[in-house]
């Protein structure tokens, strides 16, 4: 009888749950946005809805630091300069910039009518005083650095406030409004790649006013003054930042888009789901790496090159024959792991300086030493040649997704191929960042971690292999590297800068490289749009989007 | 009673700051810095800068007294990451939110859990037992991130009856409030048929049917009564469960509570923050056991005698 009625209310619940299933499964189309012929006509009701990612850190210029405020800032602040799709600066608030004859001073000329939202004139005062806010070491700035170019930068953002008198020291940053209209920066020395890193969000200005009558609380939406292409409407943290058109803008008629609704939304997968139950338009970055053999194939995927590279650095004094490190990058295969585990099409490396940057043809060394599925034969024949071989290594990675098993496939190449067995050692990131050095772990045999681009010249990437480089955790120091690295701080034509550029690549990848790093592969960035909006919304080489530019289509 | 209440709100100042110590003392512990938050290494200038603003220049112990002197002073101090907002403004805003959250997952706990454990106990070994209890120890055993993503992947993306994610309207809670009740609600139903089956044996049950009261009176009046102090009992933990609960199904929803910040504060090395909202999470704790042995008191006049 016990064992009756149990079978019983077993049936009776397996059926019932069959029958919620059935109601649940029961409509099998997806909710996907109207969306008509590309390149349709344009729709009347100009609104998006976008994931920014996570809730930004800050949304003061001087403060952010991440993507997610960079993207918000350059929409709705008007930067000096803008990059075009070639990466060349392009005047945006400034009506035209100018280099000197030495090439120490830069001077801004501002644009007619250029105004605040709460209707005061933007004037070069604005950017002085801004760039001197986030250079001062009261405001605690993480990007001061970037301003360390300009003449006296480094010096008043080192002084300490309770011993120095820093007030002094400001009054010799070389920054200056000459007058309303005109800016003049002088350098510490000619730095070619300078207008183009003023387009960086950290030189936008902020408004002296708002600044002083809210003090940190001035970038929340009630308080905050801007003066961009969009106003910020609404942020209600760690949920949504919804911008609007400002229709007082310089160029407002060229503005499309009247709203975009911003969600805030950190995880990858819920991300995902919001975008295919039709609750967002775009989706940028982030796409989880377990859902990219699906979403790739949806027609709403896209991808843009990035500005980074992925590398496995080596700690050289423990790794010391060149032989071997050379043996060890000939033995990956970059086209499978781009294709089985990272799987955005990332590009195979092939030096150092990614594919994108302005002279990259040039630059790029073409290493011998990284063919894109690897060189097997020869890697154990240069392995055999090595006098000491180090036959046991520990790798460290970091523990965000697709890093382990990364290594894990170099692992078994190199176990395979070299005889070289590898532990591989998993870090949490913050932890990972501090234990990797300056100065360099001795623990540390192979290590992985990857550069992102902040402004677009090679040197933002070559210039962390130098021996003093705070981003050198390799014990590498060649000063003949070092020699033509500096040569190439001081030369201003830009072909000339290049070929120096490709001597330093050279000199870590080409024939008689020293391989101080594997690189692997050059990022991508992905990105699930809508077919309404596919055609005009575009990031750039450093995953920003400009939103003048996007037009919702019927 | 009245002396038991304040002996136990006075106990709560030395548990507050041994929390606090110990706190303050693993977040040291570990491994990473604050301001560094990419690849990038920071010039020694901006390292600097950033540990005079927020005192980290100090010892140690200076920190930790100007901590406690905040707590009590009701100054979480600002966050290290998120530059202009303190914690006080954090918790201000998405504490009540978690605090909803938790509330309507518990409510659904309660009113589903306990009378399908009365039902259950009521209609012992039958199939309404066994189900009930099957139902019942498959959701206690099912963790709620999974529940939670079935019920995104059926109910929001397949059916397109609710959103996936989000805490704005009514609909957007529905999910989320189940997904994390569904735990509880398990305990409690297990819980209430347990103690009710037990309670069925008593003899003043058996005293109260023999002089003629009905049987739904004895259920409703005795037998209920005194079958509710465990689920009493399990509701002062419980809570810290489904706060910590969640955590997950707040990154899930993408739902604007504590949860979030918690988890990303204590990644981010945000000293302050993971400070903060553990001062807070075990205040709500201690506060809650507190309840529960007030109203513990209250259903069985024993305990209450027993402690004062």
């Amino acid at each position: 009888m016990r064992k009756k009625t149990l079978w019983l209310s077993l049936a009776l619940l397996i059926s019932s749950m069959a029958l919620i299933a059935a109601g649940c499964g029961g409509s099998d189309d997806n909710a996907s946005g109207t969306t008509t012929g590309a390149g349709g006509t344009e729709a009347a009701k100009q609104v998006i809805t976008v994931n920014w990612g996570t809730e930004p850190p800050s949304l003061d210029p001087g403060l952010a630091t991440d993507v997610t405020s960079s993207n918000i800032l350059l929409n709705i602040m008007d930067p000096l300069v803008k990059l075009d799709k070639d990466l060349k600066p392009q005047p945006s608030a400034a009506e035209s910039f100018e280099t000197s004859a030495d090439g120490k001073t830069v001077t801004f000329v501002l644009k007619d009518g250029l105004k605040w939202t709460n209707g005061d004139p933007v004037t070069a005062n604005d950017f002085e005083y801004s760039w001197k806010r986030t250079i001062s070491p009261e405001l605690g700035a993480d990007y001061a650095y970037q301003f360390y170019g300009i003449v006296g930068a480094q010096e008043y953002n080192s002084c300490d406030p309770k011993k120095d008198q820093c007030a002094a020291l400001a009054d010799k940053v070389g920054v200056k409004a000459v007058d309303d209209k005109t800016l003049e920066v002088k350098l510490t020395n000619p730095q070619p790649w300078f207008t183009q890193q003023v387009a960086h969000h950290s030189f936008l200005a902020v408004n002296k006013k708002a600044v002083d009558q809210f003090g940190e609380k001035w970038t929340e939406a009630a308080n905050i003054v801007t003066n961009g292409p969009f106003k910020l409407a609404k942020w209600e943290h760690n949920s949504a930042i919804d911008i609007v058109k400002n229709p007082d803008w310089r160029d407002a008629a060229s503005v499309k888009l009247t709203r975009v609704n911003g969600r805030l939304i950190a995880d990858g997968l819920t991300a995902v789901q919001a975008f295919e139950a039709g609750e967002i338009d775009v989706l940028q970055g982030g796409l989880p790496t377990d859902e990219m053999s699906r979403l790739k194939e949806l027609p709403t995927y896209q991808q843009y090159p990035g500005l980074g590279t992925y590398y496995e650095g080596f700690n050289v004094k423990n790794v010391p024959d060149v032989k071997q490190r050379r043996a060890m990058s000939l033995a990956i295969n970059r086209r499978s792991i781009i294709d089985n585990i990272a799987q955005a099409d990332q590009l195979p490396a092939t030096g150092f300086t990614p594919k994108g940057m302005p002279g990259f043809d040039v630059i790029n060394p073409n290493s011998p030493w990284m063919p894109e599925e690897g060189d097997i034969e020869q890697a154990k024949q240069l392995m055999s040649e090595v006098a000491n071989p180090v036959k046991d290594l520990t790798f460290y990675v970091n523990d965000s997704p697709g890093h382990r098993e990364i290594a894990v496939a170099i692992q078994s190449a190199w176990k395979q191929e070299l005889g070289i067995s590898t532990t591989i050692k998993q870090q949490e990131f913050q932890q990972y960042l501090e234990f990797l050095g300056p100065p360099p772990n001795k623990d540390v045999d192979v290590y992985r971690l990857g550069w992102i681009g902040d402004f677009v010249d090679a040197i933002n990437f070559l210039d962390l292999w130098t021996c003093k480089s705070g981003n050198n955790n390799t014990n590498y120091c060649n000063p003949k590297y070092d020699e033509v690295i500096e040569k190439a701080k001081l030369t201003e034509d830009n072909d000339a800068r290049y070929k120096l550029y490709a001597e330093a690549e050279d000199i870590m990848f080409g024939e008689n490289g020293d391989m101080p790093t594997i690189p692997i592969y050059f990022y991508t960035y992905t990105a699930l749009e809508r077919e309404n909006v596919k055609d005009s919304y575009e990031t750039n080489l450093l995953d920003q989007v400009d939103l003048t530019k996007v037009v919702v289509t019927e | 009673m009245l002396k038991f209440i304040v002996r136990r709100v006075f106990w709560t100042i030395p548990v507050l700051l041994v929390v606090i110590f110990l706190t303050f003392m693993m977040m040291r512990q570990i491994e990473g810095s604050p301001f560094r938050h990419s690849e990038r290494a920071v010039p020694p200038a901006v390292l600097q800068n950033l540990e005079r603003k927020f005192n980290l220049d100090k010892p140690w112990y200076l920190q930790y007294a100007y901590y406690v002197k905040g707590v009590f002073t009701l100054d979480l101090g600002p966050s290290l990451v998120l530059r202009g907002q303190d914690v006080n403004d954090i918790v201000k805003t998405h504490f009540p939110k978690s605090i909803e959250l938790g509330l309507y997952a518990f409510l659904f706990a309660i009113f589903v859990g306990v009378p399908l454990g009365v039902a259950a106990a009521l209609r012992h070994n039958t199939a309404v037992d066994y189900s009930a209890m099957f139902f019942s120890n498959v959701f206690h055993a099912v963790p709620s991130f999974l529940i939670a993503t079935l019920m995104i992947y059926f109910i929001a993306l397949k059916a397109g009856a609710l959103p996936t994610s989000g805490w704005t309207t009514w609909q957007h809670k529905i999910m989320p409030s189940i997904a994390l009740g569904f735990g509880p609600m398990a305990l409690f139903a297990r819980l209430v048929r347990g103690t009710m089956l037990e309670t069925l044996q008593q003899d003043y049950v058996r005293t109260a049917r023999a002089k003629g009261l009905r049987y739904r009176r004895v259920v409703g009046l005795h037998v209920l009564r005194n079958s509710l102090i465990p689920v009493i009992t399990a509701a002062g933990p419980l809570l810290g469960y489904i706060i910590t609960g969640s955590f997950v199904i707040e990154l899930i929803f993408n739902i604007p509570g504590i949860g979030g910040y918690y988890v990303t504060a204590v990644s981010a090395r945000d000293y302050s923050v993971v400070m903060g909202l553990t001062v807070l999470l075990s205040g709500l704790v201690i506060i809650a056991n507190l309840v529960v042995d007030i109203l513990y008191g209250l259903l069985d006049p024993r305990t209450r005698d027993a402690r004062i």
